[in-house]
């Protein structure tokens, strides 16, 4: 008779080892936070969502299967916190954007320009007006089109990987993605920042 | 033998098909498969298409250098990073939270 087959240890945070969380919170923590932190825009509320997102993963960590990256699951717990905390706070019901409400109406709308010519992003950013443009632009999109944004475009995730954690599948992935990047190029655009790397203060000209 | 798909419709007119009316026709067509474009995900017939149009087309030229930047800011755009003291707090907070409720 053969004898059983030793069992191998589980390849994923387990809560039966003693340090199953402290290990899955201190290798992911800086992922989530970053994440929250681009979901929300400020750090309250980032700190909020990554707790609430490690308190689901603590209680869910026994359910999981480990089909997943463990990151993927973690960023699958923090959308939805993250949904269902806006939704609390804001109380107002998502709005969808319609591709037709991008197609500029006028010669001067289709040219207008962000300011960034012949610098890097990153010198770019040090605008103080176009850095907080941004924020405001990335904040004022509906969820399910920052989140897609933020996935995708600065968490660098593809768009299986989005549709993974989203729950949708590619195309309303790249959908979602196309009709968020063409609402922060208008607020970005419509904001009509100046280039002034030698102006402290001033550009906005709405 | 199949036809070709094409990225926007092909305009009837001759030497004059380089001047066309913004915020219709082959612009709003092209509008709708930027990001595909930027992401590189078209099949190259269709993104020669395209190079085609923007090369005769100056608004659009700028349109989607305006969102190939805007894609490029979002990318790069800076993130704080989680302070020491936060990750003990919260790490504290939610294994409290964990075993009251």
């Amino acid at each position: 008779m053969r004898a059983p087959a030793p069992k191998t240890p589980p390849q994923r945070p387990s809560m039966q080892e003693p340090d199953g969380f402290d290990r899955l919170y201190r290798d992911h923590v800086d992922l989530i936070y970053r994440y929250a932190h681009r979901l929300c825009g400020e750090t309250e509320s980032a700190k909020d969502l990554v707790q609430e997102t490690f308190l689901n993963a603590y209680r869910g960590l026994k359910d999981f299967r480990g089909e997943a990256r463990v990151s993927t699951w973690l960023y699958t717990i923090a959308s939805r916190a993250c949904i269902r905390m806006r939704r609390k706070r804001k109380g107002e019901p998502e709005h969808e954007l319609s591709l037709d409400e991008f197609v500029p109406t006028s010669e001067g709308e289709f040219r207008l320009q962000i300011p960034m010519d012949g610098l890097t992003p990153e010198e770019a950013l040090q605008n103080k007006e176009l850095r907080q443009a941004l924020d405001q632009a990335i904040d004022k999109l509906p969820n399910k089109y920052r989140m897609a944004l933020v996935l995708r475009d600065m968490e660098g995730l593809s768009a299986k990987e989005v549709g993974n954690i989203m729950g949708l599948n590619e195309r309303a992935v790249k959908s979602r993605l196309h009709r968020a990047r063409l609402f922060v190029r208008r607020e970005l655009s419509a904001r009509g920042i100046t280039n002034h790397d030698d102006h402290k203060s001033g550009g906005l000209r709405s | 033998m199949t036809k070709k798909k094409t990225a926007f419709p092909k305009k009837q007119s001759g030497p004059s098909s380089h001047h066309h009316t913004h915020g219709q026709g082959q612009c709003v067509d092209l509008l709708r498969q930027l990001s595909a474009y930027i992401d590189d995900e078209l099949p190259s017939d269709i993104c020669q298409e395209i190079r085609r149009h923007l090369g005769a087309c100056p608004n659009c030229e700028v349109f989607i250098a305006s969102l190939q930047q805007t894609v490029t800011l979002c990318r790069h755009r800076p993130v704080p990073p989680l302070k020491p003291a936060d990750r003990v707090a919260m790490r504290r907070a939610i294994l409290n939270e964990a075993n009251v409720r």
